[in-house]
């Protein structure tokens, strides 16, 4: 290769890397802005949830949280106090008023996109968090804003954590854990823990999430007996701990009562409530087709394949895929004619 | 009395403060509320009939979605529609191509009379014209029958029970069951077919209905489809059996075009489209008596003249090209000739010739003038043919241009495969507002449309 070849193979790496804005080195320094930014925003994070849980967090704690080495933790910690972000003291961290707000506009970041995942776009409740986790850096404060309002504005993630207001005022959940509750009364599920995650896929899998109503039947020192209802789960008090629940809102799921998708054909039933897990666009397009409390409803046709069936409900038949009926819960026609026959028997 | 004017700000801050003390279930209880009152009224001032009506429905409901009977009903209904559209369209087609030509002659007589030049009159009557003439008359008549047979359908209330029956098929492709509706209005015309996608909520399912609904063969591409069925399928039939037969193929190339719809909405829910299924819920409406003059409006005002009129606004500057390139020469050759020998090597591989590919490229705009572009450039004449029977056409490419079963069968493939056309990429563009998806949609069927013509191409040269 002549020389004027290499002196312009050189010009051109040259102005690739310096090249204002778009050129390699002025992206390497945005990718190393972004690192360091998602850094500081799990370490805000961290130390916000202990704040939370009344205690300070330490940089043995944070090191820990974010696999960081003690050493990078340490400049880290100076990067942050250096930017007005948070203050050490002997007995640990505290955020200031400026670190506290970008700490709670992260929280309210990941709830809201899990509450967005979980309802909008169907996501499966146990990969909800990783996704979060990725979002929580790149939504801009206006962006939440609309998304907050075009979700309804909820106030609490999928998992029954409180979500902050655009202001950073967090309404703290008043529940207590699964084991404390008394045996025979009844409850709501309102929080579940998502870590750690072979617990928290048990607690899905067995379709116990916040929302659902329970009853504990049994309180041993081995497990944990409840109930939803219909039916009953064995719970170790590993995993109960993870479970917060307060007081039920509405009665128990009667005994006996069944999906819809399992109903048979030309049998009438009751609508008694739409599952907990059943949420945002998909319940509210069931709910309005009228699939209220109490309303009578039997299958109008089956598929030849299985799938969808064809329901009558309020004078309408509207066709739900199993997937979809299966989130309704029907009271059993067999029940109330049963009853039915019995008062016949009375009155006989 | 005096009102107290409150601080907009104020309220705002109250309704943020209230709405906070609700709870996640204060939609549960307004719907429910309102369906309380609602049943309240209903049950103090609404009798209920007998029902018998109901039980009627529930009758046929139970014959066409039976395990038995549900699938050959839909097949046969399509097929009837088909059967009568092709035999219905033929004697009127040739009727308006007669009256067309005639027109013509007499103009461009005229013209020459009037010493208009012999170029303008040429280009005028010869090209824009004559390509008018033929999409007016291969189209109107088909359509013309077919949409108001399928308005009857809509209004009776049988569509949706298509979408219950098939909807097992979208579900396991990952789609959603009311795609079968928009497909049953891409039949009418692609275009609007992707406009009817707005009936699927959920944005996943609505781009994958959007992007799969080109494999539906529209009404521009029926014509190239029939001539096919009428000339290679059915002269292989006895007489009394021609159009049924020649039915029965256009509907076995629907039959596959559904299929390529299946699959394609299966691999695009499985790569770019990933996702869960979103809510289904696909009300059947009780069957109705279809009001004839209703039907007869919205088939004949909305349908036909709306596409008839997209069709002649892309026919004519397309006869214009066409006249362009069959009337300027190079070499003694015109372009026309000269894109088709470019073109050969690529459509002989995928079983079909230049010819074809070219009137495919004129053809972007508008799918309907394929075929007279293609016996255009065929007959070598200076502008559209005016050939107005089967039978002519039947010489002209079995004998003369050596069209074997190969070439007819990967002409139906083709067309029902390819590219969709210019009206339909725009629609997607309004629809999705994203180039990404559009190029998707534009160039997702013609990669479809050259692998399947190459592979039967390939294998069929290689088994005989």
């Amino acid at each position: 290769m002549t020389s004027q070849a290499w002196v312009l193979l050189v010009l051109i790496f040259a102005i690739a890397v310096a090249w204002p804005k778009i050129g390699l080195w002025t992206q390497w320094r945005h990718y190393q802005a972004e690192k360091t930014r998602r850094l500081v925003e799990d370490a805000l994070k961290h130390i916000v949830a202990w704040e939370q849980r009344g205690q300070a967090a330490t940089p043995e704690s944070l090191a820990g949280a974010l696999s960081l080495s003690q050493r990078r933790t340490l400049s880290l910690i100076i990067r942050m106090e250096k930017r007005g972000l948070l203050r050490s003291d002997p007995a640990g961290f505290s955020l200031t008023s400026k670190g506290e707000s970008w700490a709670l506009h992260v929280v309210r970041a990941h709830r809201l996109w899990e509450r967005y995942l979980a309802d909008d776009a169907g996501m499966p409740m146990e990969r909800l968090h990783q996704a979060a986790e990725i979002a929580e850096h790149q939504l801009s404060a206006e962006k939440l804003d609309k998304l907050d309002a075009h979700l309804g504005h909820p106030q609490r993630d999928p998992h029954g954590d409180p979500i902050p207001a655009a202001d950073g005022s967090l309404k703290p959940v008043d529940a207590v854990s699964l084991s404390q509750w008394p045996t025979g009364e009844q409850a709501r599920i309102v929080h579940i823990e998502d870590e750690p995650d072979v617990i928290f896929r048990q607690i899905i899998a067995a379709g116990l999430r916040p929302g659902v109503n329970i009853r504990i039947l049994e309180n041993t020192p081995e497990r944990l007996v409840i109930s939803d209802g219909n039916t009953e789960h064995r719970l170790a008090h590993i995993v109960a701990a993870n479970i917060q629940v307060a007081e039920a809102r509405h009665s128990l799921r009667p005994a006996g009562a069944i999906r819809l998708s399992e109903l048979p054909k030309g049998e009438p039933a009751e609508v008694i409530e739409l599952d907990a897990a059943c949420r945002g666009f998909s319940r509210r397009r069931l709910l309005d087709l009228g699939l209220t409390p109490q309303t009578r409803i039997e299958v109008a046709l089956d598929n030849p394949f299985g799938d969808p069936r064809a329901y009558r409900v309020r004078g309408t038949t509207i066709a739900l895929r199993r997937q979809q009926a299966g989130q309704i819960w029907v009271k059993p026609p067999s029940t109330s004619a049963n009853q039915q026959t019995a008062k016949e028997a009375i009155h006989a | 009395m005096t009102t107290k004017v409150l601080d907009p700000r104020e309220v705002l801050l109250r309704a943020d403060h209230l709405r906070r003390e609700m709870g996640d279930d204060f939609r549960d209880r307004i719907v429910s509320s309102l369906y309380a009152d609602a049943q309240r009224i209903a049950d103090r001032s609404v009798q209920i009939g007998t029902g018998q009506k109901w039980d009627w429905d529930q009758k046929i409901d139970r014959i066409v979605t039976s395990p038995v009977f549900g699938l050959p009903i839909m097949l046969g209904i399509l097929a009837l529609i088909f059967w009568i559209t092709i035999i219905g369209a033929n004697y009127p087609s040739q009727m308006l191509a007669e009256f067309f030509f005639v027109v013509e002659a007499r103009a461009a007589e005229l013209f020459i009379a009037w010493g208009v030049p012999a170029l303008l009159t040429g280009f005028i009557w010869n090209g824009v014209f004559r390509g008018l003439a033929w999409v007016v008359s291969v189209m109107l008549p088909p359509m013309a029958i077919f949409f108001p047979m399928f308005t009857v359908l809509e209004d009776l209330g049988y569509l949706p029970r298509v979408a219950f029956n098939m909807d097992w098929l979208f579900r396991n492709a990952g789609a959603h069951g009311k795609q079968a509706l928009t497909m049953a209005m891409g039949f009418g015309c692609n275009a609007a077919g992707i406009t009817a996608t707005r009936v699927i909520d959920s944005p996943r399912e609505r781009l994958i209905a959007i992007l799969t609904n080109n494999f539906v063969p529209c009404n521009g591409r029926f014509p190239t489809l029939i001539m096919l069925a009428t000339i290679f399928v059915a002269a292989a039939f006895p007489p009394a059996f021609a159009s049924l037969a020649a039915a029965g193929a256009v509907v076995g190339v629907v039959l596959i075009g559904v299929g390529f719809t299946l699959l394609s909405s299966w691999l695009l829910a499985r790569t770019v489209l990933q996702g869960e299924a979103s809510a289904f819920t696909l009300e059947l409406p009780p069957y109705r008596r279809p009001s004839i003059l209703r039907i007869l409006y919205t088939s004949l005002i909305d349908r036909t003249i709306f596409v008839l009129w997209r069709a002649i606004l892309t026919a004519a500057p397309a006869g214009a090209a066409i006249w362009v390139l069959a009337n300027i020469d190079w070499n003694g050759v015109s372009l026309a000739q000269h894109s088709a020998n470019f073109l050969q090597p690529l459509g002989y591989a995928i079983g079909l010739d230049g010819v074809i590919l070219l009137a495919y490229v004129i053809a972007i705009p508008a799918n309907e003038i394929v075929v007279p572009t293609m016996l255009m450039v065929y007959m070598g004449v200076s502008a559209m043919s005016d050939i107005t029977s089967y039978d002519k056409i039947r010489t002209l490419l079995i004998d003369e241009q050596g069209w074997t079963m190969l070439t007819a069968v990967n002409l139906m493939l083709f067309s029902l495969l390819h590219n969709p056309c210019a009206t339909t990429i725009i629609t997607i563009w309004k629809e999705t507002r994203s180039a990404k998806w559009t190029t998707i949609g534009a160039l997702m069927p013609l990669v479809f449309a050259f692998a399947v013509t190459f592979a039967v191409a390939t294998a069929v040269r290689a088994l005989w």
